[in-house]
């Protein structure tokens, strides 16, 4: 369960704090139930998963994590450029408490991620694709209640694609999803209850057909 | 599954906080070592040869203009001291007060806070000045230069002190640097001339006293001194040396330093 408790954020821009991107967000997101986010680009989808993810902090508020939530899946920062894929991999299995079964884990992102050789070269050298591949694989490899991912489906080529789809699948017995996707398709594939943001507010439907629908609806005609 | 077993199951799992930390302090020492020794070529070479030219440069200058000892000591073994303790200072709190930048990427895993980061840079920093000391030492004794203290537990606690004075130091900048990028700027113009006032290459001994008296308000000074007189009996320091100011000082601003991280604990992580 994961309890957003009435949120506000903005970011710090040269010229001082930028306009509000989320103004009382609350929400509760129940065990075991996968949530599909919608909204027009710029409403806060990605900021929001950030905050619940615990990548950024909110201004004012609190999230209250009562189960394990991954970082945000297909989330650019956490991996250090001049570490390869291996060293990167390897931190991330120790901040995790993974000391012990390092091999075990080593081999299922390597096998996930499908780098080859190129998993001991830095990370610098990777391509936006590869890249992404490591770290949709880095975390598929830790057991987490709550799956964070913003458009993860949506890098790489058609095999991964199909790899991240299947993984998905997957996962949905023991675990849920909070996702980001602008293929309606695929949020319908996923998710069951769905989180429409406008206007810094946040609208929470038990249907995600309604909040689809509630979205399409507030377009301009 | 209702609220209740979902959550007492996650209670079950759950790793307790100290394990969390410990954790996260050995990952990133780990990583701190890999990224400071093996990411570029000769890194490792780097880290010794910084300290070996600079002295090097400093005793071929004192010897030019004759100076062969140093109040009551061999001038190597006054510049090599001086040198690498105040080093230990400089490189400790500036890799801290970096740490916030550099280690931005990490604070993507909830599990590390800019605090451990921190730390754990300062712990670095020491595991690797004790190496570079030792190794030097080792080269200067082929020279004919004696570094082995006459009081160890001196050169110690000295070498502590200074550790613990960097790494608060490297706190308290690291706050500011990251809140007020601007009157960062006005502390590094400040910390410049540490280097000349703190006596690495001044021996404040000499100076006159109404100088002196208010050079012995830095801290970085006593340090200094009392490794000296811990690497030789003979030296004579200045008269008022007191080892334990430094140690007031540094864990004044350890305190303040960790105060100001749990003050500001959110905002450092907020973009």
């Amino acid at each position: 369960m994961i309890i957003v408790d009435d949120i506000y954020k903005r970011y710090q821009t040269e010229h001082g704090p930028g306009r509000w991107i989320l103004q009382g967000v609350s929400l509760v997101i129940p065990p075991k139930v996968s949530v599909g986010l919608v909204g027009r680009n710029g409403a806060g989808k990605s900021t929001l998963l950030k905050l619940i993810g615990g990548v950024d902090q909110p201004n004012r508020g609190h999230i209250d994590r009562r189960c394990r939530v991954s970082w945000p899946m297909g989330f650019s920062g956490g991996l250090q450029p001049s570490l390869t894929g291996r060293q990167n991999a390897k931190f991330v299995c120790r901040i995790h408490g993974h000391e012990d079964d390092i091999p075990d884990r080593l081999a299922y992102i390597q096998d996930f991620a499908q780098l080859g050789e190129a998993f001991d070269e830095p990370i610098k050298n990777y391509s936006a694709g590869m890249r992404g591949r490591l770290q949709f694989a880095l975390s598929l490899a830790f057991d987490f209640d709550v799956y964070i991912s913003d458009e993860v489906t949506a890098t790489g080529d058609a095999a991964m694609k199909k790899k991240a789809a299947e993984a998905f699948k997957n996962l949905s017995d023991h675990a849920s999803l909070i996702m980001v996707s602008h293929g309606e398709g695929t949020l319908k594939q996923f998710c069951s209850a769905g989180i429409w943001l406008d206007n810094g507010k946040a609208h929470w439907f038990d249907d995600l057909n309604d909040a689809l629908k509630a979205y399409k609806e507030s377009h301009p005609k | 599954m209702t609220i209740e077993t979902a959550t007492d199951e996650y209670n079950r799992k759950r790793r307790s906080s100290i394990s969390i930390t410990l954790s996260v302090w050995n990952a990133l020492f780990l990583r701190e070592a890999v990224s400071r020794l093996s990411t570029s070529r000769a890194a490792w070479a780097g880290l010794l040869l910084g300290p070996v030219i600079h002295i090097t440069f400093m005793v071929v200058m004192f010897t030019f203009v004759r100076m062969r000892t140093m109040s009551g000591i061999d001038i190597a073994v006054w510049l090599i001291v001086g040198v690498l303790f105040y080093n230990l200072f400089k490189n400790t709190s500036q890799q801290v007060k970096n740490g916030l930048g550099a280690n931005q990427a990490l604070f993507t895993y909830r599990q590390v806070k800019p605090i451990d980061a921190l730390l754990v840079r300062a712990a670095m920093e020491a595991s690797l000045s004790i190496v570079i000391i030792i190794i030097i030492s080792f080269g200067a004794t082929l020279f004919g230069i004696d570094l082995f203290p006459d009081d160890p537990l001196a050169v110690l606690i000295a070498f502590f002190g200074m550790w613990l004075m960097g790494l608060g130091w490297g706190l308290l900048c690291s706050v500011i640097f990251k809140l007020t990028p601007e009157l960062g700027k006005v502390v590094d113009i400040i910390t410049g001339p540490m280097y000349l006032l703190s006596g690495v290459i001044l021996p404040i001994a000499h100076m006159p006293p109404f100088i002196r008296e208010w050079l012995v308000y830095i801290p970085m000074a006593h340090g200094l001194e009392a490794a000296r007189l811990g690497a030789s009996s003979y030296y004579h320091a200045f008269p008022e040396l007191d080892i334990a100011y430094l140690y007031e000082f540094a864990l004044t601003t350890i305190f303040l330093g960790l105060g100001l991280h749990k003050r500001f604990a959110r905002k450092l992580v907020t973009k």
